[in-house]
């Protein structure tokens, strides 16, 4: 399997913490765009938009960011990082995504998840209790919908569908939905029971986090009678591909420890992450892909060779980085990472084979 | 003709609010396991829904007839199962007053079988630190091993983590010799000739 490298964002409206100043919500849309269209011009594999329904992001409708996003590029993969599916109707999930792999000649996918945030629930009037029940059950009618067309279905969630035509159908004729899971033991072995392909995330702690998730997730694939070796893994994470070791730390740095404190409360305050933190964080053993190129390419290997990763996806606007900062290393990403990770990934699995 | 065996009565109280819960649903699959080593016949106690007559109690005598009952059902268990989610680092309070209510040797030498939840693993001495010594207070015969599950272990309120459900498994193996000793319920139904 290739290996692919992709960026995501947020689209984060973040006050600077170095400048002061905040985006308007106009400009980090265009920005948005403009990422787009530089991680497609470098030769980047994925772009993803990540759905947050709060006004320190922008990401509220990916979909739209996404057929936006379309016309601008013309050989990435436009993913949602992730589409949080509990609260969305799958019916119109799958017509939006429909609609950009036509714009975009077979270019869209869906990575469904079932959200770290919880603000879209009450906005659509789902109930947090049912959390579990719901990603399920529009999980199960999205993929009907994939596998056929008209489709009969029935839920708990909504009423039920007879012979129903869901339209329009991709330009392939079906769009790749992969399952985002956050580590969690049950969502990993629900995943490989489906047989479907699995997004990781990963916010901090050492590179072996996720070794369990993986090994339940390969092991109920296995039991549910699906090819493992067919099923591709993806890590989506958070770091800055720098000039070099220091200046890609000391530029990350302020903007990380922004965003975690905006968003990881300790005792219903920001947490600030101290620099030591961090920097233990970006080291060899640890998850975080911050560093030089080379750096990054060692640590993309390091994380091929433990889980079996097929694709990495790497959040690098947290915290509100700016945008020549973070055009600079997705030009980086694309030109002296993904190029010698590629050929790494490809000369290693012929060894194997 | 071979005497039929008793089925072990088995009474779970459950410390959780929830409908549906994960602590039940980590119940569920104890019962389930435990229904292949032997017969059972299972009621259970959600001590949430008991009401005021019970909420308001200060003392054993005087509770209504209901409270009563359920009292006396737990403490005439063959097998007990207190199943709890974490709360503010403990069981919930309204579990424990449950068991204020209990009498004070109902339960000694009474096979206890705990179990838990919690939003992570860090809870997991739960079981150690608040469950086991409240029935060690009953002088129970509480079983080895306990079982806990996290929040990350469920799908919604169905347990999938295989290492919870092997816990459980060697958990009950260790005493299924003892229950099948312990049974007085009524005679399971005879198999069907084969």
């Amino acid at each position: 399997m290739a290996f692919e490298i992709g960026v995501m964002t947020f689209g984060e409206i973040t006050e600077d913490p170095l400048g002061g100043a905040t985006p308007s919500p106009r400009r980090r849309v265009r920005e948005t765009i403009e990422q787009a269209k530089a991680a497609d011009e470098v030769g980047l594999d994925v772009f993803g938009v990540g759905e947050h329904h709060r006004s320190d992001f922008v990401g509220s409708a990916p979909s739209i960011l996404l057929a936006a996003a379309a016309e601008h590029t013309e050989r990435i993969r436009l993913t949602s990082s992730v589409t949080v599916l509990s609260s969305e109707d799958p019916v119109r999930v799958w017509e939006q995504f429909a609609t950009i792999d036509l714009l975009s000649g077979g270019r869209a996918e869906i990575i469904a998840g079932r959200g770290s945030y919880t603000e879209s629930f009450p906005l659509f009037g789902y109930d947090l209790r049912d959390y579990g029940d719901l990603f399920r059950e529009k999980l199960d009618l999205l993929l009907r919908i994939r596998e056929r067309n008209p489709v009969t279905w029935q839920g708990r969630f909504r009423a039920p569908l007879i012979d129903a035509d869901v339209a329009p159908r991709p330009n392939g004729g079906t769009l790749p939905i992969w399952v985002g899971v956050g580590g969690s033991p049950a969502s990993a072995i629900s995943t490989g029971r489906l047989g479907l392909p699995m997004a990781l995330a990963l916010l901090l702690g050492p590179l072996t986090s996720h070794e369990q998730t993986v090994e339940l997730y390969r092991q109920s694939a296995a039991a549910a009678g699906h090819d493992v070796g067919a099923l591709p893994i993806s890590i989506n994470t958070h770091g800055y591909v720098g000039r070099t070791s220091q200046e890609a730390r000391d530029v990350m740095y302020p903007y990380f420890a922004k965003g975690m404190a905006e968003n990881n409360h300790q005792r219903g305050k920001g947490l600030l992450l101290p620099r030591a933190a961090f920097n233990a964080q970006s080291s060899p053993r640890s998850g975080l892909l911050v560093g030089s190129s080379q750096e990054i390419i060692d640590k993309l290997l390091a994380y091929h060779e433990l889980y079996g990763l097929n694709r990495a996806i790497i959040q690098m606007g947290f915290g509100g980085m700016p945008q020549k900062e973070h055009l600079e290393a997705i030009e980086r990403l694309g030109t002296e990472v993904a190029p010698v990770v590629r050929r790494e990934v490809t000369a290693l699995e012929g060894r194997a084979a | 003709m071979t005497s039929v065996p008793s089925a072990l009565r088995v009474v779970v109280v459950n410390g959780s609010p929830s409908q549906p819960s994960k602590t039940m649903g980590l119940v569920d699959v104890v019962l389930d396991t435990l229904k292949e080593m032997l017969p059972i016949e299972t009621s259970r106690i959600d001590v949430y829904r008991l009401g005021p007559g019970f909420t308001g109690a200060i003392e054993r005598d005087g509770v209504p007839p209901e409270v009563e009952a359920a009292l006396r059902l737990a403490e005439q268990a063959d097998l007990l199962i207190p199943a709890v989610p974490v709360f503010r680092g403990s069981y919930p309070g309204m579990f424990k007053h449950f068991f204020d209510l209990i009498d004070q040797y109902a339960l000694a030498n009474k096979p206890v079988l705990l179990a838990a939840t919690g939003g992570g693993d860090h809870h997991a001495l739960v079981l150690e630190h608040a469950l086991r010594p409240l029935f060690g207070f009953f002088q129970a015969l509480t079983v080895p091993v306990a079982v806990f599950a996290s929040a990350g272990d469920f799908d919604g309120s169905v347990l999938l983590n295989p290492r919870v459900y092997g816990r459980i498994e060697t958990g009950l193996t260790d005493v299924a010799d003892l229950l099948r000793a312990r049974a007085t319920g009524a005679p399971a139904p005879a198999a069907p000739a084969a």
